[in-house]
């Protein structure tokens, strides 16, 4: 435990020098970035011992007589240590380069000090082992990322974003609140020992609570609203952190929550298996309808959030039923791909911010042959995109797989069982086909053909700490997806150490799965290498020209005649279009000459749009009705505070 | 396993013999002659002989391309049950991975038409991304419905030795559903009327012919090889399902194979022949028919077992 304190130690004293150092902005960033970067890489080296010797520490301080905080490592927290600290020492080092501007050198200073409480309170979180403890991390990591969303206070759009994420995040505290409440209400402690002997009718309320609350947080569908807001408003190494791993807290509260509860009824599985195929496709689905690179990338979290929770879904339904194997499938599943996703989509911000800072635009449809001079940005993008696919042999297929068999293990069960598979497994195919369509569309309209605006031509990739870090990112994705093996025991870990009431599960079978993944990949492989020779043979002294696009005949194709983002996603939205509306906007061509026109189109997100109607307006209309209570005289507000104490007095 | 890795090759070099029974039967239709068997030997030689023209605004996804499309559906074949014999890989799960990369090999197919900036390519390459989508879920549910009746993830375990026959004796009526999934699959799949149609004159109507309008030479020989092999792979497990039967390592097995194979080009060929192409917001309900079909079938399952 006292390596864990230190690092984190190391993490805020470097947040506060940068504080300190405002004045000087070089050395500031040297020693904030130094600093984060060593405390991770200490937390992490910590927490891969502990996650692969199965240990568990705990340790606890009396805060003011009453508030005990307490700390325990075992495997659950130290696996998502192990995805956070290893995010936040590349998104640190990112930073680097990319918060190069010294105009604002206390905005930088103050940014690195909420990033460095951030770091350290997605980690206390994780390791929280009682409610005070927990409440406490949860409040601090959501305030510390809401002043790193408005970063850029100066754009309404930002402070929008930072207030509709303030109100989420409390909000969804509120129902953990809540479910922490009931806890309290049966139990009496605020430990997390006794919480498995509240009654049932109680657990179920407790479940769909933290649910809400954690499933607010994590982004799943429909209460994703505040997060295509704020990631795309932070600056980028922060969205990457935050889309990363901060909303996979959420997952972690939900798994938490189960395991205390440890009443393994079908109903839950069931209720975070469809919550995940809805997050899923639509997720997806609002992915391709999106402009603006960033948010592209969010909406694509709620939809990996949504394939996590398809397989802690099949996981659960697995224990409920009482299939050991696939419950394991379903549960490692989803934890390969909680780890995956903090890789690839910290990668896929990383080169979204790339881009941002060279083209000084978040905008897809504006860019376009980005590759011909980001080699190693485009790249890595590309790597990403086909990891986030799912397609082999990248890390994103493993996790994939293991949830795929652990549905089909499914298949053969009960019929609510079956139903349930069948529903994750078509859903998952869904997703990966409409993944697929996303990220070709990012890549083929920002990366390759022709630059559609000034911005994305003569671009640079200038800022080694930016390229390093989506380097390993890129690595990491591609030995993962070829030799399972070596991560595979991490999450079959964090799974053991759940503790989920059936025995102990061979790793026999895992290991034979991932050295069938390694075998095809290796097939693929040595494929692409024989079909690289054949080629080779066939063009050796042939003469090779080069010459402009094939127009079907037309010769003066400009830039503006390619196919651009929005006309690429519109043939598959329109099958979407009742969960997915398209607002058009263009004035109608008039004339045997029109003159110059315009055309804007936007994707409604049904939640966001129903958001509106259902819940502010109603509750505008009940607080408006309550105005009267707020007076403005300060006497009758002291009357208020002995009133509200004097009746609480009567409940104690 | 020599016997596996010799039926291999044979499948990559006999593929586009059997595509051309194809174009032999829609030339009967249009009474005409029609092109000779041996047609797509020609077109490939041609081809591989050739040098290439590359577009200036392609990188080098567009070269990785073919090479991409073109591994993935030779690696797909190593794990493809021919003639009822033992594949050279098979193992739990090998399906999902070879949907997985097929699904890789179309990633780098639109990639490589999004790199020309062409306008019809993007359009193509729209088109392409859009179809498999339902394709996929069709096939994740026809998955169902196997692993329903034989508890495995894997080809062998459908089509290998005398398990087709147990399929047809377990569950006769619903296989029929599948058949024709299948087919509805074969045909989105690899781009035939009535989904794409690959003879038009018209680049705006293609789907998967448009998409390589800028390769040429050997880079264009590696994808019309890919795609033959592609339609091989599906009318392979047609073919077995329509005849299941197992004669082991006999010429008749090979030839009841053949023929098989045949009748599923020939049907095809008669279906290019007598439907028209659909227009293209009619396409996504002709493919989800396939997806329909192989639900019912599951659900069908449910009962007999």
């Amino acid at each position: 435990m006292n390596q864990f304190f230190v690092s984190i130690l190391i993490i805020l004293v470097g947040g506060f020098l940068s504080l300190v150092l405002a004045r000087q902005f070089k050395l500031m960033k040297i020693v904030a970035v130094f600093s984060l970067s060593a405390g991770c890489f200490l937390g992490l080296m910590d927490a891969v011992t502990k996650l692969l010797h199965s240990g568990s520490e705990a340790v606890s301080f009396k805060y003011l007589n009453i508030l005990s905080l307490a700390f325990q490592i075992d495997g659950l927290p130290a696996f998502f240590l192990v995805a956070i600290f290893a995010v936040c020492l590349l998104a640190a080092i990112y930073s680097f380069h990319y918060m190069d501007q010294s105009v604002d050198a206390v905005r930088t200073a103050v940014h690195y000090f909420f990033f460095s409480i951030l770091i350290a309170s997605m980690a206390l979180v994780v390791t929280a082992a009682n409610i005070i403890t927990f409440m406490l991390s949860w409040e601090i990591m959501s305030l510390s990322s809401f002043f790193l969303v408005i970063y850029n206070y100066e754009s309404s759009e930002n402070r929008k974003a930072g207030y509709l994420y303030f109100i989420f995040s409390h909000v969804g505290a509120m129902f953990i609140f809540a479910a922490f409440g009931i806890i309290y209400g049966y139990t009496g402690s605020f430990g997390f020992g006794a919480v498995d002997s509240i009654p049932q009718a109680a657990k179920i309320l407790v479940f769909i609570f933290s649910f809400i609350g954690f499933g607010s947080k994590a982004g799943v569908f429909p209460f994703h609203v505040w997060l295509p807001h704020a990631h795309p408003a932070a600056p980028s190494h922060i969205s990457a952190v935050m889309s990363g791993v901060m909303i996979k807290t959420g997952i972690y509260g939900i798994v938490k929550i189960y395991t205390l509860l440890n009443f393994h009824t079908p109903l839950f599985g069931n209720i975070v298996l469809v919550a995940g195929v809805i997050s899923g496709i639509l997720g997806i689905v609002y992915a391709l309808g999106q402009q603006d690179f960033k948010r592209l990338l969010a909406y694509s979290s709620v939809e990996n959030i949504g394939i996590i929770l398809i397989g802690l879904g099949i996981g659960m339904i697995g224990v409920s039923s009482g299939n050991q194997l696939m419950a394991v499938l379903g549960f490692t599943g989803g934890f390969l791909h909680i780890l995956n996703h903090s890789i690839f989509k910290s990668l896929l911000f990383m080169g979204a911010g790339m881009v941002l800072h060279k083209t000084g635009t978040r905008s897809i449809d504006a860019l376009g042959g980005l590759l011909k001079n980001m080699k190693i940005t485009g790249g890595a993008v590309i790597i990403g995109s086909l990891a986030i696919c799912g397609l082999p042999p990248f890390n994103g297929f493993v996790g994939e797989f293991f949830i795929y068999i652990g549905g089909f293990k499914g298949v053969s069960l009960d019929t609510s069982a079956f139903v349930m598979s069948c529903f994750a497994i078509v859903g998952l195919a869904v997703i990966g086909g409409l993944a697929l369509a996303c990220f070709t569309k990012v890549i083929g309209v920002a990366f390759q053909g022709e630059p559609r605006t000034k911005a994305a031509v003569n671009v640079d990739e200038k800022g080694s700490t930016m390229l390093l870090s989506m380097s390993i990112l890129a690595i990491a994705c591609v030995l993962i997806g070829l030799f399972p093996k070596m991560i595979i025991h991490l999450p079959l870990k964090a799974v053991s150490a759940l503790g989920l009431g059936y025995g102990h599960v061979s790793l026999e079978p895992f290991e034979q799965m991932t050295a069938n993944i390694t075998l095809a990949a290796v097939i693929f492989l040595v494929s692409c290498l024989f079909v690289i020779a054949i080629r080779w043979f066939f063009y050796r002294g042939k003469t090779i020209t080069k010459s402009g696009t094939w127009g079907c005949g037309f010769t003066q194709p400009t830039v503006k005649m390619q196919y651009t983002g929005s006309s690429y996603a519109s043939f598959i939205l329109d099958f979407f279009r009742p969960a997915a509306p398209l607002e058009e906007n263009h004035p109608k061509i008039k004339g045997r000459f029109p003159l110059k026109t315009y055309y804007k189109s936007h994707v409604n997100d049904i939640a966001e749009f129903n958001m509106k109607g259902v819940i502010v307006n109603p509750v505008l209309f009940l607080f408006d009705k309550l105005r009267w209570i707020q007076h403005g005289d300060i006497h009758l507000y002291i009357g208020y505070i002995l009133l509200a104490i004097i009746l609480l007095l009567f409940f104690i | 396993m020599i016997e596996s890795i010799i039926l291999w090759l044979l499948a990559i070099l006999t593929a586009p013999f059997f595509s051309a029974i194809m174009f032999k039967v829609k030339a009967f239709f249009g009474g005409r002659i029609g092109s000779p068997l041996l047609i797509n030997y020609y077109t490939l030689i041609k081809l591989f002989k050739k040098g290439s023209v590359y577009s200036t605004s392609t990188t080098v996804v567009f070269k990785l391309g073919p090479i991409i499309s073109f591994a993935s559906a030779i690696t797909v074949l190593m794990f493809l049950p021919i003639a009822g014999h033992n594949p050279i890989f098979s193992f739990n799960g090998d399906v999902i991975l070879i949907l997985y990369l097929m699904g890789l090999g179309r990633f780098f197919t639109i990639a490589a038409a999004m790199d020309t900036a062409s306008p019809f390519e993007g359009m193509g390459a729209a088109r392409e991304a859009y179809f498999p989508i339902i394709c996929e879920a069709a096939m994740f549910m026809i998955l169902i419905f196997f692993y329903r009746l034989t508890g495995q993830l894997q080809l062998s375990a459908y089509f290998t030795g005398d398990n087709t026959i147990v399929l047809w004796n377990l569950a006769g009526a619903p296989l029929l559903f599948i058949v024709i999934s299948l087919f509805i699959i074969l045909l989105t799949e690899n781009s035939r009327v009535p989904v794409d149609d690959p003879a038009t004159h018209l680049e705006l109507t293609m789907i998967h012919e448009v998409m390589v309008l800028d390769h040429s030479g050997p880079d264009f020989g590696l994808i019309e090889l890919g795609s033959f092999c592609k339609l091989f792979f599906y009318s392979t497990i047609v073919s077995r399902l329509i005849l299941p039967f197992d004669f082991g390592f006999s010429a008749i097995g090979y030839f009841v194979f053949i023929i098989g194979l045949i009748i599923v080009y020939v049907t095809v060929g008669v279906t290019e022949s007598v439907i028209a192409r659909y227009r293209m917001d009619k396409v996504p309900q002709f493919v989800l028919t396939s997806f329909a079909l192989a639900f019912f079938a599951t659900i069908i399952t449910l009962e007999f077992i």
